[in-house]
């Protein structure tokens, strides 16, 4: 039982690593206003391309810029889509998702079955051998942390600087906003740029890092859970990253179950992060004072301030 | 230069899709010969062979069919802004509905149990759609968010009744139900083809869509809705009214293509039940200009593109993914080119001067 | 309706127009053959092992076929279309290879009585359309024991796929094969429902090695990250399909390997010869179907004995993994002393051996 404790704790932090990475991404876009439906895609553009040229390049490091930058790429005409042309916020992310899948369907081809290192894990000398709080904390790869850590950046570029409240507040009243001076469109495309860099990394993190292995299909709706999780952390950062490691938790439990011979069906569970989000949006829709002080009330709204 | 149109133009209608098409086809003729395929064999299996023989039409038919219905559902609500994206999952739901009275009455010969199936397929999906309505009318929560969440909870759903309640008993414990009985199946449309009666659902879909939207006041208040919602409030159209219609209609239509799905080319319930229809279905919906002659033509090119491209991994070697990846391409140059249908574009600068003043 | 018969007539027309092309295109006297791949044909794994059969066929007779293939097919209504597409541009035989091609398939079987089709793993037959399986349950008991000559805690770990007879008699004989060498063993199962979910099947494998197994079974996944993973993790690994001991240089236990190359050979053999005849095929080590890649040195003497002894057995079809006395989990006798299950009951087994902790999900 304890090993299967620690199991869970110590695989929910990579199991999260690339939800968390594209949800916090995706939080940003929204917050400025933009609803980007296509982070399955854009995860799916990163993951090939990361693996691709990981594998062409032996290097891990390149291969996860390289993943960031792809779905950059993608996020990018999304963003001129939406931005420039006015198009409808949620078409636009279906058809770049669509797009996107069909993209790293083409560029992984050549690499289905091949064999990579993963990624040393960056253990620390003493800490990391600790029973139980060893193999939960200290024996990830450097891009588990790295996730860990832009949580409270994040929450901080939100809190405490300028450029926070410019996205806020394009995010909430784009007309007021830009009668003050800011750059609303500048500021959604920036958003959207660094939403698509993320969920390129998540994608990256999946295969070269957790499975290490390029396949089709491989990201298997992590998006989708990516964009759940944003409305379940009720786009905070902490929250976003508590529910990232929750439904990391869920999806190994799954699984555990499973050996542990328990009667639970584990379709119910690879429900309930979804059943759970309609519940807390329920939640936090009904009481519209709070509501108001989170969800960016422009979300999914054009900005025609130049037409 | 671009500048808006002050009046909507009707060479539009046909320059926008037109536009989409051809970007494209040049984008996958680019691709194509990237990859090393033949395009001359490309082309040939998208623009031939899915014409070239009966049974070939009957496959592009059958495709036409779900993606018909479950576009036209959808319009419905675009068109009032609301927007449904969980088809997927209204179509999983109402398939399993249709497949619950399938297998219970599995030696059924009775003409009623296909209607039945069909009532419970629409009823299915619709209650689906209405818990993203209800949600949204009692608590405010995003339908956008809602849909495609249930969407999720529904495939889950299905895995668990094919591996569990609904699995054939004889069937060796592999995921499906037993082949449905010929009561529980529809006839074939054409002789020969897999295209089956389903298709006349998609078809009713379109008159009913057609009339509703330009003969009813229900259906211009729903528009006015989604264009002017402080107008339609005005008019004493209620919005809550809208998300109900907007949300049970799609609902009801995915169940339907659903029905048609297990009880057409399927003939029993398994995991794989639809290939993306659901999310397909939106990009028709949008090709079509939200507006139910033009997704009539919307779901064929949609269809002929899925078709041929499965012709095109047998006879060129493409790629599985060549259809997705020419799906995306078509709906984001179709964005793209929308904005033709709001502005213009002027060539020289002087005309700029003369036509920018409001 | 006036719409659906405009189009008709129109794509009639050209139906006609471009008929006579076609017609001359299938002029040639080779045989087309027509593979349907569920997955990526990639470097190991099912549909690879399936390709290798292809390559075997196109060694043997040579000018006198041709292959197409189409990989990555999901089992579903688009599936039909390829194979009768392939069917279209003239090919007289198909090799359709998953379960989930069975219904579609047969339809098209009655449909094209002129077509030869085989069909990897399914239960139905007709006069022009057989099927094939191998008797993995044989290889799977030399795992077992390999296994079970090497495990510590007396735990291992199998991932697998659906609980369909084929793999319920696959776990079956592995426990067999390790209670030989180790009488306590314990057999822990994950059921993916998935033939292909890479992340899942690691996660599973995680999910194993913490509950104390130090073997792992990657049992008709398609890719190999259970055994890259099991490298990682120091403990050895055994898979099906392929042999993947590059993905795993230490720690791979063995490769329970397929070679579907004679069958291939034969079955396309009968075709030219006009002699083809819907059958259920299900090739062993008698038959070169079924083999064991790259097992272990480590191994100890006494377990390397046992396997060769139970290879040459079964090779020379003296010997049945599933020989009584053979309890289930519940502890009711299946089979009797020296009783041997038959192949019929084999092939809708339904019951776990004692010694498996897992449940089949009812």
């Amino acid at each position: 039982m304890t090993a299967t404790l620690v199991f869970i704790l110590s695989g929910m932090l990579a199991a999260a690593t690339p939800m968390l990475f594209a949800a916090l991404g995706e939080s940003v876009a929204e917050r400025s206003g933009v609803l980007n439906l296509s982070v399955e895609g854009m995860m799916a553009t990163g993951a090939a391309f990361a693996f691709a040229v990981a594998t062409l390049s032996g290097s891990h490091t390149l291969g996860f810029l390289a993943g960031g930058t792809a779905a950059a790429l993608l996020s990018l005409v999304f963003a001129a889509l939406v931005l420039v042309f006015h198009a409808n916020q949620v078409a636009a992310g279906l058809a770049i998702g669509v797009l996107g899948l069909g993209v790293s369907a083409f560029a992984g081809n050549r690499f289905e079955g091949a064999a990579i290192a993963k990624p040393p894990s960056l253990d620390i000398p003493g800490l990391s051998d600790l029973p139980v709080v060893g193999p939960i904390l200290f024996s990830h790869d450097a891009m588990v942390y790295l996730g860990i850590l832009l949580v409270p950046v994040v929450a901080l570029v939100f809190t405490r600087t300028k450029l926070g409240l410019s996205i806020r507040a394009v995010g909430e009243n784009p007309e007021a906003a830009r009668a003050i001076g800011t750059p609303v469109l500048g500021i959604r495309l920036g958003c959207v740029l660094f939403g698509g860099f993320m969920a390129g990394l998540g994608g990256a993190h999946l295969s070269i890092a957790y499975t290490a292995l390029w396949a089709e299909g491989l990201v298997a709706g992590r998006g989708w859970i990516a964009v759940a999780l944003v409305v379940f952390g009720s786009w905070l950062p902490f929250r976003i990253a508590l529910g990232a490691y929750v439904f990391g938790a869920i999806s190994l439990m799954e699984l555990s179950v499973q050996g542990l011979g328990l009667a639970i069906p584990s379709q119910l569970l690879s429900a309930s992060p979804y059943i759970v989000t309609i519940l807390v949006l329920a939640a936090i829709s009904r009481d519209q004072t709070r509501l108001r002080l989170t969800r960016p009330l422009s979300l999914g709204k054009p900005f025609r301030g130049q037409a | 230069m671009l500048e808006a149109r002050t009046a909507p133009s009707r060479a539009t209608l046909v320059a926008v899709p037109a536009i989409a098409v051809a970007l494209t086809l040049l984008c996958g003729f680019l691709l194509f010969t990237a990859i090393g395929s033949p395009p001359e064999k490309v082309a040939y299996a998208f623009f031939v062979q899915p014409f070239a023989s009966v049974g070939a039409i009957g496959e592009v038919l059958l495709k036409t069919g779900p993606l018909l219905l479950v576009a036209q559902g959808l319009a419905i609500g675009y068109r009032a802004d609301i927007w449904n994206i969980g088809a997927e999952g209204q179509l999983i739901v109402g398939a399993i509905c249709a497949s619950v009275l399938a297998i219970a009455f599995e030696t059924s010969t009775s003409p009623f149990l296909l209607p039945a199936m069909i009532l419970a397929g629409a009823a299915g999906g619709a209650a689906w759609a209405g818990i993203a309505a209800l949600l949204r009318v009692r608590f405010g929560a995003s339908e956008i968010l809602t849909t495609f969440m249930l969407s999720s909870v529904a495939l889950q759903l299905l895995y668990f009744l094919v591996t569990g309640p609904l699995k054939d008993p004889m069937g060796f414990n592999f995921p499906q139900s037993v082949m449905f009985g010929d009561a529980a199946l529809f006839a074939p449309l054409i002789p020969g083809t897999r295209a089956n009666t389903s298709l006349l659902m998609g078809l009713a879909a379109t008159l009913v869509a057609w009339v509703f939207m330009a003969r009813t006041t229900a259906g211009f208040r729903l528009m006015v809705g989604g264009l002017a919602p402080a107008a339609a409030r005005y008019a004493g159209f209620s919005q809550t009214r809208a998300i109900w219609i907007g949300l049970l209609a799609g609902g009801a239509c995915a169940g339907l293509a659903g029905v048609g799905e297990v009880a057409g080319p399927l003939g029993m319930l398994q995991r794989t039940l639809s290939p993306g229809y659901g999310f397909a279905a939106i990009i028709v919906a949008f090709l079509g200009g939200l507006n139910p002659i033009g997704i009539v033509f919307a779901a064929l090119v949609m269809a002929v593109i899925y078709v041929g491209g499965d012709y095109a991994v047998v006879s060129a070697g493409v790629p599985n993914a060549s259809a997705t990846i020419l799906q995306g391409f078509l709906l984001v140059f179709y964005l793209a080119a929308s904005l033709l249908f709001t502005h213009r574009i002027r060539w020289r600068k002087a005309a700029v001067a003369e036509g920018s003043a409001p | 309706m006036s719409l659906i018969r405009n189009l008709l007539s129109g794509a009639l027309a050209l139906a006609i127009a471009t008929g006579a092309g076609i017609a001359a295109g299938a002029a040639e006297e080779k045989l087309k053959i027509g593979f349907v791949y569920p997955s990526p044909v990639g470097d190991v794994g099912w549909a690879h092992e399936l390709d290798e059969g292809r390559k075997k066929i196109v060694e043997a007779y040579g000018d006198k076929v041709e292959a197409v293939t189409a990989e990555n097919i999901p089992e579903g209504p688009d599936a039909a279309r390829i194979m009768n597409q392939m069917i279209a541009d003239g090919a007289k035989m198909l090799m359709i290879g998953s379960f989930g091609y069975m219904n579609d398939g047969l339809k098209l079987a009655k449909q094209h009585p002129e077509v030869a089709f085989i069909h990897a793993s399914g239960y139905k037959l007709a006069p022009n359309f057989g099927n094939f399986q191998t008797r993995n349950y044989e290889s799977a008991y030399i795992g077992g024991i390999a296994a079970g000559s090497l495990t510590k805690s007396k735990v291992l770990g199998v991932v697998a796929a659906y609980p369909i007879p084929e793999v319920v008699g696959i776990i079956n004989a592995f426990t067999l094969g390790a209670q030989k060498v180790a009488p306590d063993v314990t057999v822990k199962v994950v059921w993916l429902n998935s033939w292909f979910d890479p992340n899942k099947s690691q996660e599973s494998a995680r999910s194993l090695v913490a509950q104390n197994a130090d073997v792992l079974f990657s049992l008709y996944q398609d890719t190999p990250e259970v055994v890259t993973l099991a490298e990682e993790l120091g403990v050895y690994v055994l898979n099906t399909s392929s042999d993947m001991a590059k993905y795993a240089p230490k720690k791979y236990l063995m490769g329970m390997t397929i070679d579907w190359g004679p069958h291939f050979v034969a079955e396309v053999g009968k075709v030219l010869d006009g002699k083809f005849e819907g059958t259920a095929y299900w090739g062993g080590m008698k038959d070169g179907a079924v083999g064991v890649g790259s097992l272990t040195a480590d191994v100890p003497a006494p377990a390397k004995a046992l396997i060769d002894e139970a290879v040459a057995a079964m090779k020379a079809g003296t010997f049945h993994p599933l020989t009584g006395p053979v309890l289930d989990q519940d502890g009711a006798e299946k089979l009797a002393a020296g009783a041997v299950i038959a192949d019929g009951d084999l092939l809708g087994i339904n019951w776990l051996v004692k010694g498996v902790e897992t449940r089949i999900p009812q």
